[in-house]
This record gives C-alpha cells, structure tokens and sequence, in this order.
C-alpha cells in the first residue's frame, strides 16, 4: 500500500539524508519498485521569520513543481533565542500536470539569532552535488545590506534570487544592488559562473512588452524626443517596481538622468535630458490596491498637438494601452497570474544573465543616486 | 600462444566465482581495540546471521584491553565487548538468538604481544577451539595491530608452531596484514620483509577495507560487463577523473551531549597524515580501479597484474612538481553538523591529554596535514595527457567518497555557445559512501518553447535499489581471506609501487619545513588554496 503523504519529522542533522531515504521509500510503498531519482537541482531559500517561512512552506510545491529541486529551508528566527540548529526532514508529493507524481526533498533548518552561523555550514553538508544551486533569499533585508551570511550562502551557487518588492529605504538599496550584482557576479571562484536576479524584474515582462508594443515605430515618427512626461502609479510596497521599469524605459529612451527628488511615502520625480528637451519621470504611489504597477501615462507632443499614451490594468487580467483622444479600441494583452512560486519557479529555469536588467539596474542606480545626493 | 591464452582461462574458473569459505578459525590480534570492536567482531555477527560462515568456524581474540588486564572470565569479557560493539555498529540489529550461537564460538586468549608464553597459550587454546569445534587446523590471523608489532607478532607465531607450510593441502594459515604498511617506502619494505620471511606471499592478505566495498567492486562491472563504458574510457572522451575522500570526523569523537572527548585517533594520525592514511592506499587503490587495463581474468595475480600496471605508470614528481600539483593543509575550527568543533592543533592537545601522554615536542605546532589536494598522471596509452584529481580531507562538510568520471565538453556551438553558462559536462560518478551507488549527469532540455538545457542527475542507489543493506566491506574481505580469494587484497609488488609514487611527495615535505600549513574551516570544501591546482587547467572541484 503506497502512502500518498508522510509527516514532517525531526532528526539531528546528520540523519537527514537517512530520513529523506526513509519517506521517499515510504511514500513509494514497501514492495513497489526501487527509488530512482532524476535531480535538477538545490535550492535553499533563507528567511528570517517564522510567519514568511510558514508562507514558503506553502509555496514550495508550487516552485518544485515549475523547476524540481531538493529545497532546503534556512530560517534565522529573528525573535528566538535558540542556539541549537533544529532540522525538519519532509518528502512532499508532487503532482506535476495532472500527471505523475514528482517528490520535492525539503528540509527546514532552523535557528534563534544568535546562531545564524550555523546554517551556511548545514546547508553546505546538505547540497546534491553535481547539480546547479540556487538561493532564493526570501529575507526582507536587501541582499547588499545583509552581511556575511549572504556571502557565505553564495559560496556555492549559481544563482541568487531576491524579490524586491518590498524593499524599504528603496533610494538606498537600488543605489546598491547595482553595484552588489556586479561584485556578486564577478566573484566567480575558479571559473565557477553566477547570476542574480530579481523576481520584480521578471514581473515586469508584460508592462515592457506591452510599452514596446506601443511605442513600436514611435521612434522615427520622432515621437521619443517629443516625451514630456512619463508618470507611473502603483501600489504599496511597489515603488521599486516602478522605479525598474522607469529606469528600463529611459535607458531605451535613450535619456540622461539629470537630478532627482523625493517625497518619501509620495513621489520621486527625476529630470532628465534628450535631444530635444528635459523631460521628467514621475513614480507616484497610490495609498491603495495591488502592490503592483498600476497605470503609467506617457505625455507627448504630435502633429502640433500634445496627447497622451496611458496604459493600465483591465480588470486585473489585461494590460491596456490607449492613446487619448483617439477613437480607438484599447489595445490589450492577458497578463497570466504571476504567483510569487511560480515566478521564482521560472526564474530558477533562467541561467543566463539578462543584459537588459543588467543595464536597467545600472539607469536605476544613477536616478538613486541623484536621489541620495 | 593465444590458443593457450584461452584455454588457460577455459581450464580455471575464475577464483571469485568458484571458492566456498572453509572451515578455519580467525584469530583476532588486537580483538580488545577498537578495530575489533568497531568492525571486526561487528563483521563477522553479520555473516553469522546471513549464514555465510562455514559449518566449523570460531573466532579467538588475543591481545590486552586498555586497561591492562582482564578482570573476571577472559571469554565473558570479549563477549561483552563484542555484543556492544555488535548493538552500536551492526548492519543487522543484535538478535539474541544469532547472539547465542555466535558467542559460543568467541574466545578471548589475554596476553601481550612480545610474550612468548601467552603465544603458548594461544597455541594450546588454538588446538582446543580446533577440537571442540572440529576445525581441520586452518587459521587466519588478523592482526589488527600497529605496524611496529607486526614483525613481533609474526616472529613468535613462527616460533610457537602455528604457521602451516603453504602447500600443506589440508589446513591452511593465513595472515591478514592492516594498513596502514609502513609509514614510508623502507618501513613498509621492511614491514614486508619481516612478514614474508614468515609467511609466503600466497598466504599473506594485506587488507584495505576499501577495496570490499560494493561500489568499488562495481567499478569492475560497470567498466566490463556494460558495453557503452569502455569504449569511452580513455583520454579520447575522459576530461579528466577526481576521486574524493571526504570524511565529516576530525581528530576525536565527542559526546554529543557533554561534549567531552569520547575517543581519539591521535596516537596514530598525529604525524601520519592524510597523505599516508589515505592517498598512499585507499585512494591509490581506487585509482587503478578506475585505470586498469581490462584483465583476461578474474583471477587474483591476473587482476593484481592490472592494477600494478597502473601505478608503474604514475608519473613521479619532481619537486617543482609537488610545489605545483600537491596541497596539504589542516583544519582549524568551524562547524559540522550544527556545532562548534576544534580545530586540529587544539584536538591533538586535548588528545595527548586525554590519553594522558605527553605532547611530542613536534606536535606543539603540528604540522600534519588533514587535507591533500593533488593532480597526478598516469603516463600510458589510455591515459595520456588526463588528469586525475585527487582530494582528501577531515572534518569536511560530509562523507562522501566519489570517484567522477568527467567527460569533455561537447564543441561550443548548438547548445553550448553561451559564454556565460557553459553547459555542465557529462558526469558519471560512482559514489563509495555513505550510500553506495552511481549518478550520471546529463544534459536535458527544459520542457517549453525556449530551448533551455538544464543538468538531470539520474541517480541509482544500492541500498533503495537492492533491499536489504549492503554488506559492510570487512564483511566481504574477511570472507574472501576463508576462501583464499586475493583478488581485493593488496600484492607486495603493489604496495611498494603505491609507496614509490607517495615518497618523493614525502620528501619534499620533509625538505621544505613549514611553520604552519594552509588553513581550513571544519566544514568547509577545503582551502582556498586548493584551487591553484585545478582552476588553472578551466576545471573546478566537485561540490558532492
């Protein structure tokens, strides 16, 4: 009789692979066919409360049913005092498609503050080897200010994920993520290659497909240098959100950041400079709904008359675009649900560095700096 | 002459194949330490209870314990001390009723190694097991004991009478020779020596557990009875080949709950080192394993002759060389499993403490390495221009020995012709412990519109595979010396050939005095150092 669930349970550390043996066996039933187990990959999530790591439990599945890794679930317990390292072993079933049955190998390791310093070492013990690593660091400290425990977790992987969304003091951390990812992608150990790369950004994907769709041939209609204004609003929590896509958006408009300003909680407006004027982009934050992106209006000058390209959310679902004015259908495109697992799942696929975020980030940081200075 | 070839080979069955353990009595020297209590006596409960052993067998120990002398029944105290060991570290769970019949047949002749009178009784207790238990007078002693008693130990069996002639065709005497043989090329020439002068070569077994594990042994099968490996095996399609040792223990053991120092290898290891205790035998051993030529036969010398080829090819170091293609290093302190653990200076005080010995005046800065890293070539056809990675070390993240068979990489175009994430090579790696088994990397394809190659490790483990658990290798070789297999035993030849390759390496070392060595976190892959080795060939240590 095959069991189709098996419960988490406690072991020292040194039995934990013992235990993973033990319930995948048992999930896969005592007189049924040997274990045989195609691996992809590790992926260790590190987070800093007991609530978001209750939220990760969740999630899980939902990664490992994108991108199959064994997942190990570091949780520094900001609010306890414990100095033992406590480990959890949990083979969790997977149904992939409708279809078959995976298994997701997951092991929490948890510690009180004080013992942080442990985990790099347990995780290190645990990894598959031969396999990609990757990080997803799910704590809300940026990954530049989070000291040597980022650094010693990064030893070994090929990828760190973050997700800024979220991200408080968000002049400050943009201003150094740009340079954290290039120290973090340069410090390749004996040819050992690595990425970052940030959930936000993948969120973005639509909102810059959908701009470049609206602006395809505006370019020689002469319509970028007409730009006056560009003014994005979102939701809470999604400032750096906005802040990604706007830095995107001038860099392939081709504009200099001249000087920046902030209303903290408010707006941050930049002006910048092109061939033919100084715009101004405008991030303005709504005190409610989805902490996301939610309109963006894009001011601009053509055949002698100043009109305006607004693109927006359609019922939660759609992107929209529209220029005013003009008698015309909205343009829309279907936004699939973006869960946050899934996305992390899918970024995990991604090996490859992104050059456009890349060069994205390096725009992000020149409009945070003119903010700071 | 090929007609003989093949009909020489028709004529004999292969050993491995055809011999049956015969009755025989083992006799333990060194039954009251840890070896013995560890995994001997452990051993041999397990091939009572899967009923391997033959009719008429018994087990004698010989030797004293720590603490001097045997107080109370000589047989109740190996008994004791073997059903401990037995319920700490069995394979199989301690059975009262396999217990009773095993220890009826355990029995323990206290006395000191150089005493002439207490080989005396062990002779005279030797004839009685033989009658009591209707053994034909064949006796296999395992001397688990410190190389520098060997020669005493051997010298008064052949003075006390109880070494048979080797062609005596009813009962035969075999010696089981531990390792570590010599801690260099003259001291194991001399350890040889003074066993050869005493036993014939065909009745000598120089033991490394190793070579009894399951994984290892499959090496053989995997290279020979799958027809897609061998063709493969060369320096045409092999990258090049790392063989890890990687061992979680450090110095001492501890108790997990006090933290106070349970026991301590320091006696032993502290002026050995890794070099010695692993890389000289063990990983050596792996190595032509994985080098050998294909023998004609399973046939012991024929096997051996294989593995001697191998390292008659070893390329030699010049001392430039060890400069370039050896590290040592040691640990200091870090952390395994979740706890603070002592670096190795601060084990090896402790250790002389505990043992109550005083601290040798060239232990005070040790200078013994934990860690060996190397590169090394084995200059024949197959091999030419590959190189074979060596690495070993304590207190390392976790055990795990692997041998990886690296592929090269496919040509830079299709699919690996992004500059910044190269495509994982194929990697087959055959795992020894802690669960015996083999993995092959591969690469696949990510299933959707783009075309994404990600690795997939298809795993195949031992244990899961098969059921049941896989035999300890003591349990493998002891079984093998019953039955006069020497396929998995080390040959003399092989042993010097092992030293000769180790020694200018030692040399070197012993020429170029450090203060101190490259340091290493417990718990980490090593030092950083370790990379100068590999990184400037574009290839990286494994992470296992």
């Amino acid at each position: 009789m095959t069991e189709t669930q098996v419960h988490p349970r406690s072991v020292p550390l040194r039995e934990v692979e013992r235990e993973l043996l033990r319930q995948m066996k048992q999930l896969q039933g005592a007189d049924e066919r040997p274990i045989q187990r195609a691996r992809m990959a590790n992926l260790v999530i590190y987070c800093a409360r007991q609530e978001r790591a209750v939220q990760l439990y969740d999630e899980i599945p939902e990664v490992a049913a994108v991108h199959p890794a064994r997942v190990l679930l570091l949780l520094a317990d900001e609010e306890s005092p414990s100095t033992e390292l406590k480990a959890t072993v949990l083979v969790r079933p997977l149904r992939i498609d409708g279809r078959g049955f995976g298994f997701c190998e997951q092991v929490t390791l948890e510690v009180g503050r004080g013992a942080v310093h442990h985990l790099p070492f347990a995780a290190r013990a645990l990894l598959i080897g031969d396999l990609p690593t990757n990080l997803w660091w799910a704590a809300p400290i940026p990954p530049p200010f989070a000291g040597p425990i980022l650094h010693d977790l990064s030893e070994c992987v090929q990828q760190i994920v973050y997700d800024s969304l979220g991200w408080t003091d968000p002049a400050r951390a943009v201003a150094a993520a740009a340079t954290w990812l290039d120290r973090v992608e340069r410090a390749e150990r004996s040819g050992r290659w690595r990425v970052a790369s940030d959930v936000n950004w993948r969120r973005l994907k639509y909102w810059r497909r959908m701009l470049t769709q609206a602006l395809e041939g505006a370019e020689d209609r002469g319509l970028f240098d007409s730009i006056g204004e560009i003014r994005v609003e979102h939701g809470p929590h999604a400032v750096v959100q906005a802040w990604m896509l706007m830095s995107w958006l001038t860099g392939q408009l081709g504009w200099k950041v001249r000087g920046g300003k902030v209303e903290p909680g408010v707006e941050m407006a930049w002006s910048c400079h092109n061939a033919t004027g100084e715009p101004l982009v405008r991030i303005v934050r709504r005190e409610e709904g989805p902490h996301e992106i939610q309109r963006i209006r894009m001011g601009f000058h053509i055949d002698g008359r100043d009109s305006l390209l607004d693109l927006f959310v359609q019922d939660g679902r759609r992107l929209a675009a529209r220029v005013e004015g003009v008698e015309e259908a909205a343009r829309t495109m279907t936004i699939p649900p973006q869960p946050p697992a899934e996305l992390v799942g899918r970024q995990l696929s991604d090996r490859e560095r992104d050059p456009v975020f890349r060069a994205s980030m390096g725009v992000a940081q020149v409009m945070a700096r003119s903010l700071l200075e | 002459m090929p007609d003989d070839f093949v009909s020489a080979r028709q004529a004999e069955p292969d050993v491995s194949k055809s011999l049956l353990p015969q009755s025989c009595q083992l006799i333990i020297f060194g039954a009251t330490g840890d070896l013995s209590w560890r995994k001997l006596l452990p051993a041999v409960y397990n091939l009572n209870i899967d009923g391997v052993l033959p009719s008429h067998f018994a087990v004698v120990g010989f030797g004293l314990p720590a603490e001097g002398q045997v107080a109370g029944d000589a047989d109740d105290y190996i008994r004791q001390r073997a059903k401990d060991g037995i319920r700490r570290f069995s394979r199989q769970p301690l059975d009262e009723d396999h217990w009773a019949d095993f220890a009826r047949a355990l029995f323990l002749v206290p006395g000191s190694f150089n005493d002439a009178r207490a080989y005396a009784l062990l002779k005279a207790k030797i004839d009685a097991v033989d009658q009591q238990f209707g053994i034909p007078g064949s006796h296999v002693f395992y001397l688990a004991v410190p190389p520098t008693l060997i020669g005493t130990c051997v010298e008064h069996l052949k003075t006390a009478g109880l070494i048979s002639d080797p062609n005596e065709p009813r009962a035969f005497t075999r010696v089981i020779v531990e390792k570590p043989i010599g801690r260099d090329l003259n001291s194991a020439v001399d350890i040889m020596q003074v066993v050869g002068a005493c036993f014939a070569e065909s009745q000598t077994y120089r033991i490394d557990h190793y070579l009894g594990k399951e994984t290892v042994q499959n090496l053989l099968v995997l290279r020979f009875a799958n027809s897609i490996f061998e063709p493969l095996w060369n320096q045409k399609y092999i990258d090049h080949i790392q063989i890890t040792v990687a061992e979680e223990e450090g110095l001492a053991q501890y108790d997990a709950a006090t933290g106070e120092m349970l026991a301590t290898r320091a006696g032993y290891y502290e002026g050995i080192g890794a070099l010695r205790d692993m890389v000289q035998n063990h990983m050596l051993q792996v190595l032509c394993l994985v080098a050998m030529e294909p023998p004609w036969s399973l046939k012991p010398d024929v096997v051996r002759d294989a593995k001697a080829g191998v390292l008659n090819c070893l390329r030699r170091m010049t001392d430039a060389e060890v400069e370039k293609n050896v590290l040592r290093a040691q640990y200091i302190e870090g952390d395994i499993n979740g706890k603070r653990v002592p670096g190795y200076r601060k084990e090896v005080r402790e250790s002389f403490e505990v043992m109550k010995r005083p601290l040798p005046s060239e232990s005070v800065h040790s200078t013994t390495e934990t860690f060996v890293a190397m590169k090394l070539f084995i200059d024949n056809w197959r091999w030419a221009g590959v190189p074979f990675y060596l690495r070993t070390g304590k207190r390392l993240p976790k055990r795990a020995s692997e041998v990886a068979i690296q592929f090269k990489d496919v040509p830079q175009i299709l699919f690996n012709d992004h500059p910044d994430v190269p495509l994982e090579p194929t990697v087959l790696s055959l795992r020894v412990q802690p669960e015996e088994g083999l993995a092959m990397r591969i690469a696949s394809k990510l299933p959707g519109p783009k075309v994404r190659i990600y690795p997939v490790k298809m795993e195949f483990n031992y244990s899961s595979s098969f059921g049941g658990t896989t035999p300890e290798a003591y349990e493998r070789l002891i079984l093998d010396v019953m039955a006069g297999d020497a396929t998995l035993f080390m040959r003399r030849d092989a042993v010097e050939a092992a030293w000769r390759f180790v020694m200018p390496i030692l040399d070197h070392w012993e020429r170029v005095r450090v203060r101190d060595l490259p340091e290493y976190q417990c718990g980490t892959w090593g030092p950083v150092e370790a990379d100068r080795i590999i990184a400037p060939d574009g290839r990286q240590w494994r992470t296992l």
